[in-house]
């Protein structure tokens, strides 16, 4: 073959060496397209973080909890257990809890009052709504109407009644009891709760919602019923 | 002989390297494009087996033939119909016979060859 014809090959096949890989880059590279506004985005990252910040206090505590098996272990191995079963306990809300919380009353809203308009439970959806408000802001105890809300609690809408662990809840006014940790929570419980959007959609329901400011003591009632953990398995050992 | 292999990895190490590419949109008219310029490629392999290569046709040819499928595939897509397959049967078909044909003359060739080396 001529040098010149095969200078021809050459140059056809380097443009098709580059529509080659062009296409395979094109094909097997593209990424999905990112189509979250830098709202999501932030929304997404502040959620991350708070797992992060979650896991890191899970982990200090697990490693606390090491460290007074460590400290006990050869004086009392019993105390150890029940400290960390008494923390479970506490974990469980099969305990009273006290610390700095606020009030929350339910009521019927003046015009439904003024206009003699029945006055109707709360909807399981909305109480639902209202607690994940609480519990997405602070890490907190929290009954309603007299009734501890813990992880199992079911709130359901059972003959036409709104009910916490089966039991009928009051038709409005009732009370709502919120307890966190530490001061800063509860302000920023109440900062929240004030401004939150589940207050108009109460409002849409005939029910207001009046947020009693930050109070230094307050006591949230154990769990009263049976834990039914049936379940529930032993995790396998790895 | 070495030259034509050197240009090809030239060109897929530019393409690599650089990473560029394409709006998704526009793959179907590269790819019918490789597709046309793999024709020419073997067509230009076969007609130099057949010593009848011409550089002007061959070049000519190849630019000739990605333009063509390119713009039948766009008529496809404003037409609504997938013309651009037309495209690739064609070429798809041509392409087979191209190395059918080379796949005998270089058999052809070595039989040759075979029988002279045991007849000298």
């Amino acid at each position: 073959m001529k040098n010149k014809s095969l200078a021809y090959f050459a140059g056809i096949l380097f443009i098709i060496g580059l529509m080659m890989s062009t296409q395979y880059n094109t094909v097997n590279g593209t990424d999905p397209r990112e189509v979250r506004g830098v709202w999501e985005i932030r929304q997404e990252l502040t959620q991350e973080k708070q797992l992060h910040s979650e896991l890191l206090s899970e982990i200090s505590l697990a490693d606390e909890t090491l460290d007074n098996y460590g400290a006990v272990a050869s004086e009392s191995p019993e105390q150890a257990l029940k400290e960390t079963i008494e923390k479970l306990r506490n974990e469980a809300g099969l305990t009273e809890q006290s610390g700095p919380g606020l009030e929350v009353m339910i009521k019927p809203s003046l015009e439904a009052v003024a206009l003699g308009l029945e006055i109707e439970q709360i909807a399981p959806d909305m109480l639902s709504r209202f607690l994940n408000e609480i519990n997405r802001t602070v890490d907190a105890q929290v009954s309603v109407d007299g009734q501890r809300i813990i992880n199992s609690t079911a709130i359901r809408y059972i003959n036409g009644t709104t009910t916490i662990n089966t039991l009928p809840l009051t038709s409005p006014p009732f009370e709502i009891l919120v307890a966190a940790e530490s001061e800063e929570d509860i302000e920023r419980l109440y900062n929240q709760l004030v401004v939150s959007p589940i207050i108009q959609d109460l409002y849409i329901d005939n029910l207001s919602v009046e947020v009693s400011k930050p109070q230094h003591q307050i006591t949230i009632p154990a769990y009263e019923g049976e834990l039914n953990l049936s379940v529930l398995q032993l995790a396998e050992e790895e | 002989m070495w030259l034509p292999i050197l240009g090809l990895f030239l060109g897929a190490a530019l393409g690599l390297l650089t990473d560029i590419q394409i709006p998704s949109a526009y793959t179907n008219y590269l790819s019918i494009a490789v597709l046309a310029s793999l024709d020419t490629l073997i067509g230009g392999i076969r007609a130099h087996l057949q010593n009848v290569y011409d550089d002007k046709i061959f070049v000519s040819g190849f630019f000739f033939n990605i333009v063509l499928a390119a713009s039948l595939a766009f008529l496809g897509v404003h037409l609504g119909v997938d013309l651009y397959l037309a495209a690739v049967f064609a070429f798809g078909v041509r392409l087979f016979q191209n190395i059918a044909v080379i796949r005998r003359m270089l058999l052809e060739k070595w039989a040759k060859k075979k029988t002279q080396t045991e007849l000298s």
